[in-house]
């Protein structure tokens, strides 16, 4: 529960290996303690993202022992695996991304929606704002989750419940490691602290740094000849 | 039996708000039917008036059950008692009470506050050093449990004391009997002194418990944090006064977005006005001295919209250095409160979640955007514990769970009788659940 500083008491991170998810769970620990579960690969709990009955299994356990207050959903994956084929990596990106993502979302709204309170945290990227050639499978994941958590932002008004969607545009971690860094990246750090903003925020949508929010207009406006020369870079 | 839409509710301190549904009932017969046929995970809870400043009148997704309609009063001049609803207002009591020279023998600050309400906090008056906590004059407590049965519980119950103090979480209070005392008038004489510091408002108050009825000091943490203030000291008197127009008829302070008017600056003026005010000596009508804020309606809106927390706390006579430590961490924070409130208790009572314990007990307010606050509270929670203290939990919002055990050495007493009570944990609040109470 919240206590009277609106101070979670209750949280859940959801792709215990996001150093985005960490950094964030390491400023919301900072002025209160409150009990923090960490979900993934070495967690508390393991979890097959992938697997529909793990999903399950995660969300009864989680609501089983108590009240969430928060849940950061930080998995995700580029599907740039080398080892694999593209479209192995497309279906990788899906399952991940999208499928697993989704229904966890779902999953765990609904269970928020029991106790009328509760706030979900979905990193979702720049990435979905147009179709890049580099990257764009990945972005269609995120696009698709991006979309779904609006729709359930916007369902779940007066429930007590919220959605808020974080999108970060180039974050310098391990996931990026090796990348070309792109203009307006950031540490991780730095966007943690969108994210405790986002949290904060009355608006479903927060970017991560702010200005983004522009250059996703002129990005999705921009004729598409003048796109593929820039995105070309 | 009345439904309404899930409508955001708060405690007093109208800083956390939470999503419940409410009915509310007018007879036993309702209560049973929403007993009988409670379907939700989230369970159900009694209300009163919501005067309970945090989260032990609040239950996010499951169903709040408002009981003001049971308020059927009785009294019994011959026995000099009174048999009454779990929703009568212990100002209504007092009303009627009056007409009959009796009066209950332990009041709260406020009149607007329900018999369960009273039961549940095991609250205390200004009178606690002679008459002990509320539950000392309640001879019978009619409870409807989870099961949907009625029980006559006595202080010979164990059921008894774990319902009293026990913040609504063993069953509905439906009728309670208490015993009245005789007065000679409707009024209290009154002597008030000023004192400038702690130490001379602690001196004043050990020297007054033994020959006053009600002994209470306010006191001013604002400007330079010395503990000055008024102490007010009073005994039932004889000649009676007229009592004012009711207090339905007060002032109301309205809603405004974004307001807040508290201030270090604002609180530090109006506690010197106050500080300097003529002190009052004569008869003072009961209800007036009582519940001295009741004329101003709605007076918890001052702080806006974060809203502001009371904390209370006890500690044992000796410990009286934290104090300083309090008064010059609050110093540092520039936390201002409006009048603070010192008493020394009386003895304790049998409920193992009862408050009151002999020591001083010390009420402060405050908004909830004071920054570190927070923190502040929190670290002085641990020096609290490490001497023995505890805190309120009508009043609480924000203390963490782990230092129960500490504070309550008989929780888990409290939880053995409950959940024999309760198996199927159909009572539950937002209380309960931040801190792991059933
Ligand atoms: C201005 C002011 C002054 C105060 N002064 C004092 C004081 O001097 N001393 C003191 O001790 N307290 C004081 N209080 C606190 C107050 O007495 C308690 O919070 C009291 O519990 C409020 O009663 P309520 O009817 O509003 O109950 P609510 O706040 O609605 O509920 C409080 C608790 O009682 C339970 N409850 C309510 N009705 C029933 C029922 N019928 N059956 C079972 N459980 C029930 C609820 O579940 C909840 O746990 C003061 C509060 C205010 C606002």
């Amino acid at each position: 529960m919240l206590n009277g500083f609106k101070s979670i008491g209750r949280l859940a991170l959801i792709g215990s290996g996001s150093e985005i998810g960490q950094a964030l769970v390491t400023k919301l620990v900072a002025d209160n303690s409150p009990e923090v579960i960490l979900i993934g690969r070495d967690g508390d709990f393991g979890l097959d993202i992938t697997n529909k009955a793990a999903r399950e299994g995660l969300v009864n356990q989680l609501f089983g022992k108590g009240d969430l207050d928060l849940a950061i959903i930080a998995v995700g994956v580029l599907g740039n695996n080398s080892a694999k084929s593209e479209i192995e990596n497309l279906l990788d990106a899906m399952d991940v991304n999208y499928l697993g993502t989704v229904h966890l979302l779902a999953l765990i709204a609904e269970r928020m929606q029991v106790q009328a309170h509760g706030t979900i945290l979905v990193i979702s990227s720049f990435a979905q704002v147009r179709p890049r050639n580099d990257n764009f499978a990945y972005g269609s994941t995120k696009a698709g989750l991006d979309f779904y958590a609006r729709g359930l932002a916007a369902k779940l008004r007066g429930t007590g419940v919220e959605v808020k969607i974080l999108r970060p545009g180039f974050v310098k971690s391990k996931m990026t490691a090796g990348m070309t860094v792109a203009p307006f990246a950031i540490t991780t750090e730095e966007c943690a602290t969108f994210a405790m903003k986002a949290l904060k925020s009355k608006k479903t949508v927060t970017w991560a740094p702010s200005l983004l929010k522009y250059v996703a207009v002129v990005f999705a406006t921009m004729p598409a000849a003048l796109f593929r020369k820039i995105s070309q870079r | 039996m009345r439904r309404a839409e899930p409508q955001p509710t708060s405690g007093w301190g109208n800083n956390f708000h939470s999503l419940g549904n409410r009915v509310s009932a007018s007879s036993i017969a309702e209560l049973q039917e929403i007993v009988a046929k409670n379907g939700s995970s989230r369970g159900l809870l009694p209300v009163g008036l919501h005067r309970s400043y945090g989260d032990s009148a609040l239950n996010s997704g499951g169903t709040l059950i408002d009981m003001v309609a049971l308020n059927q009063i009785d009294i019994d001049p011959l026995r000099k008692s009174a048999v009454v609803g779990g929703g009568v207002t212990i100002a209504a009591l007092e009303r009627a009470a009056l007409k009959h020279s009796l009066f209950p023998p332990v009041v709260p600050g406020t009149g607007f506050v329900t018999m369960g309400g009273a039961i549940a906090a095991e609250i205390h008056g200004k009178s606690h050093h002679k008459t002990g906590s509320f539950s000392q004059s309640v001879r019978r407590i009619v409870l409807l449990l989870a099961s949907g049965e009625i029980t006559h519980l006595t202080p010979a119950d164990p059921q008894f004391w774990a319902t009293v103090g026990g913040l609504g979480l063993t069953g509905i209070i439906l009728e309670v009997e208490i015993a009245l005392r005789e007065l000679q008038s409707n009024a209290v004489d009154v002597t008030e002194y000023r004192v400038k510091n702690l130490t001379s408002m602690i001196d004043l108050l050990i020297r007054s418990d033994n020959e006053f009825e009600h002994t209470v000091a306010w006191i001013d943490l604002s400007g330079d944090y010395r503990g000055r203030g008024v102490v007010s000291l009073g005994n039932y008197g004889a000649t009676p006064v007229k009592i004012g127009a009711k207090d339905s008829k007060g002032p109301s302070i309205p809603s405004v977005a974004g307001l807040n008017f508290i201030t270090p600056l604002s609180v530090k003026a109006f506690n010197e006005i106050w500080y300097r005010k003529p002190l009052k000596t004569g008869p003072v009508s009961l209800p007036k001295y009582m519940h001295p804020l009741d004329g101003i309606h709605n007076w918890n809106r001052i702080y806006g919209d974060a809203g502001f927390l009371q904390y209370q706390f006890v500690i044992d006579v000796g410990q009286e250095e934290i104090f300083e430590k309090l008064f010059a961490g609050l110093r540092g924070l520039k936390a201002a409160s409006f009048l603070g409130v010192l008493k020394k208790f009386g003895a304790a009572s049998q409920a193992p979640l009862s408050f009151p314990r002999p020591g001083w007990t010390l009420t402060l307010d405050y908004s909830m955007s004071v920054p570190g606050l927070e923190k502040f509270l929190r670290e002085f929670d641990q020096e609290l514990v490490s001497r023995g203290g505890r805190i309120y939990l009508i009043k609480d919002s924000r203390v963490e769970a782990g230092l129960l055990p500490a504070m309550y050495p008989e929780l888990n007493r409290w939880r053995e009788i409950r959940m024999a009570m309760d198996p199927n944990q159909l009572w539950q609040s937002d209380q309960a659940r931040r801190l792991h109470l059933c």
